[in-house]
């Protein structure tokens, strides 16, 4: 094992472990700031360090702050502490390590070796994620049933029914998946979207499989017990459900659970259908043998667009009503000159680029960083979709939940199987 | 080395899941140390390199059924005053291990026979996805399809004996 080897090896684990951490606060972010937009307010904008906002993202560390510092109460008539303690981790953990398969950029080869860009890197794929879609609930149904508490058993049935007959639309859903692509490889399956369905459209499995892909969404959104499908909380009748007994930072472990949770379906959602880390009509080769003209064309983008940002910053951050010597100018000054600074360093990196060697190990190393912004970006954007939806959909009432789960999902979804395999026998 | 500590590990927790099982007197424990089992199971065919079956041990058993089993358990709400009083417990045990020592000692007999074989690690698509598939389409079709058919019945019987419950009230 040569010292580059380690290496790759620990900043894949750690990609893989600190990438969804380091989301919860830009999900929690984008939530609350969403919902703020949506409902046409402004979210929380006011928590601040010596001034600076960040947008309200300092209200995410007094939030970490008083969930830390508050008091973490077991109630006396928990009987079984055990397992009242273990199910905020499963639901945590078991989230976390949902991710691990999922790759992040095509396969790196340096020095002849070639590195599979995943935090294990196991060729499971979607089977991986299946499973630990499914020890989810165990976490869910040990919080519910160790709370003693009749709204903490009722919202516990109620999702790991919920949980229970969604997965099978969803694994329904990538059957018809796994007969066009023809593997289970999370990585092969983003290559496969690499290429040109009639030349120019890309085969996305969006557009390749519709269905499927309107199906497991929809799964998904009841797998992470997001709105609307959040009836294991539904804080008007359960009060909150599974974790109505929990406090401080065991409810922070569930709240963030949650979270980690969105992060790794959107990455399922957006590696399944929308291409992974595949840069649409740029696929790996192509990047690596167009290096420098992609850098080149990076070069002029970046200060463009920081140029409209910036400006947008500009307008927007300042108080609505005159006062002397604006703080909130200040702070705009102080965010811009920082944001200059980056775009400053990313062109001296982009430099480097154009005059190293083409098709050498910083191409490779570059095309794996852009595909990894590329994979963050689709991400973000599924998460917001995530938001979206939670900020405009009423809750499902419970019958309907289960009636749509099994009598629209499931038939739509076994028709989708024998139409796709109908195709691909045709076809092939 | 790795793998063999790795070995051992899973081995000594599936054991001491079933044992779990079969001692603690709360269902839910019960329960929860044969999720343990099941995972470490799992974890042991896995280093087998059978990676499909240890993908499936985990979706189906650990994840599918222990699931609605503990689901099935926290529907009942068992409290400690509905379990049954079990006297002469530990003789009924007593008695099992008496039974069972003769035959695990032949067990242990049988292993210790085996000439030592050295482990290889076999090709790296044993177990996969896809040579599962061939085999199990190719050379095993027919007792695949019939296993098939046995769980088609065993569905089709459970909704029928459901829906007879209901017309008979």
């Amino acid at each position: 094992m040569s010292l580059l080897d380690i290496f790759m090896f620990v900043a894949r684990v750690a990609f893989a472990a600190f990438v969804p951490l380091c989301f919860i606060a830009v999900c929690v972010w984008m939530e609350r700031r969403g919902a703020g937009y949506f409902q046409d307010r402004s979210g929380p904008n006011r928590a601040h360090i010596f001034g600076f906002r960040a947008a309200g993202l300092v209200q995410n560390l007094a939030d970490a702050a008083k969930l830390f510092f508050k008091e973490d109460v077991i109630s006396g008539h928990i009987e079984h502490k055990f397992y009242f303690v273990l199910a905020p981790v499963i639901v945590f953990f078991t989230a976390l390590v949902s991710f691990a398969v999922v790759p992040f950029a095509d396969t790196l080869v340096l020095g002849g070796k070639s590195y599979i860009m995943q935090g294990i890197p196991l060729d499971l794929g979607i089977l991986w994620f299946l499973s630990f879609v499914g020890f989810g609930v165990y976490g869910i149904i040990l919080a519910g049933w160790s709370s003693t508490n009749k709204f903490g058993v009722l919202g516990a049935l109620r999702s790991a029914a919920q949980v229970i007959s969604y997965e099978i639309p969803m694994g329904l859903a990538i059957v018809s998946l796994l007969v066009v692509y023809g593997t289970v490889n999370l990585n092969e399956i983003a290559q496969f979207q690499g290429k040109l369905l009639f030349g120019f459209i890309p085969m996305w499995g969006a557009v390749l499989q519709p269905l499927a892909m309107v199906i497991f969404i929809i799964a998904a959104f009841a797998e992470t017990n997001r709105t609307p499908f959040d009836l294991a909380e539904g804080e008007s009748e359960l009060v909150a459900g599974f974790h109505v007994e929990y406090s401080a930072m065991k409810f922070a472990i569930f709240f963030m659970g949650e979270y980690v949770a969105m992060f790794a379906s959107s990455a399922m959602i957006v590696t399944l259908f929308f291409g992974g880390y595949q840069i649409p009509f740029l696929s790996t080769a192509t990047l690596i043998s167009q290096a420098k003209p992609v850098a080149f064309l990076l070069m002029v983008i970046i200060p463009v667009v920081m140029y409209f940002f910036t400006g947008w910053v500009r307008r927007s951050n300042v108080s609505h009503y005159p006062r002397e010597n604006d703080p909130r100018v200040f702070e705009a000054t102080v965010y811009i000159k920082c944001f200059w600074g980056l775009v400053i360093i990313l062109e001296v990196l982009l430099l480097a680029i154009l005059f190293s060697t083409s098709g050498g190990a910083t191409a490779h190393i570059f095309v794996v960083l852009l595909q990894v912004c590329t994979f963050l970006l689709k991400i973000t954007m599924m998460i917001f979709v995530y938001i979206w939806v939670r900020w405009t959909l009423p809750r499902f009432r419970y019958d309907q939940l289960q009636k749509l789960g099994w009598q629209m999902l499931l038939p739509l979804a076994l028709l989708n199987i024998f139409i796709t395999s109908a195709f691909v026998v045709a076809l092939s | 080395m790795f793998a063999e500590a790795l070995f051992f590990g899973f081995a000594v927790l599936s054991v001491l899941g079933a044992i779990g099982l079969v001692l603690f007197r709360h269902p839910m424990n019960g329960a929860m140390s044969l999720v343990v089992t099941m995972i470490s199971l799992a974890g042991l065919y896995a280093l087998l390199s059978a990676k499909l079956i240890f993908a499936l041990q985990l979706i189906v058993y650990a994840g599918a059924i222990m699931s609605l089993v503990l689901f099935i358990i926290m529907f009942l709400n068992i409290q400690d005053s509905d379990l049954p009083t079990e006297k002469g417990r530990w003789l009924y045990q007593l008695g099992g291990i008496i039974v069972i020592l003769p035959i695990a000692s032949f067990l242990i007999k049988i292993v210790k026979s085996i000439p030592g074989s050295e482990a290889t690690i076999v090709g790296s698509g044993f177990g996969g996805v896809k040579e599962v598939g061939l085999v199990l389409f190719q050379d095993w079709l027919l007792p695949f399809e019939i296993v098939s058919i046995l769980l088609l019945v065993a569905l089709v019987g459970a909704v029928v004996l459901a829906g007879k419950r209901r017309m008979g009230k």
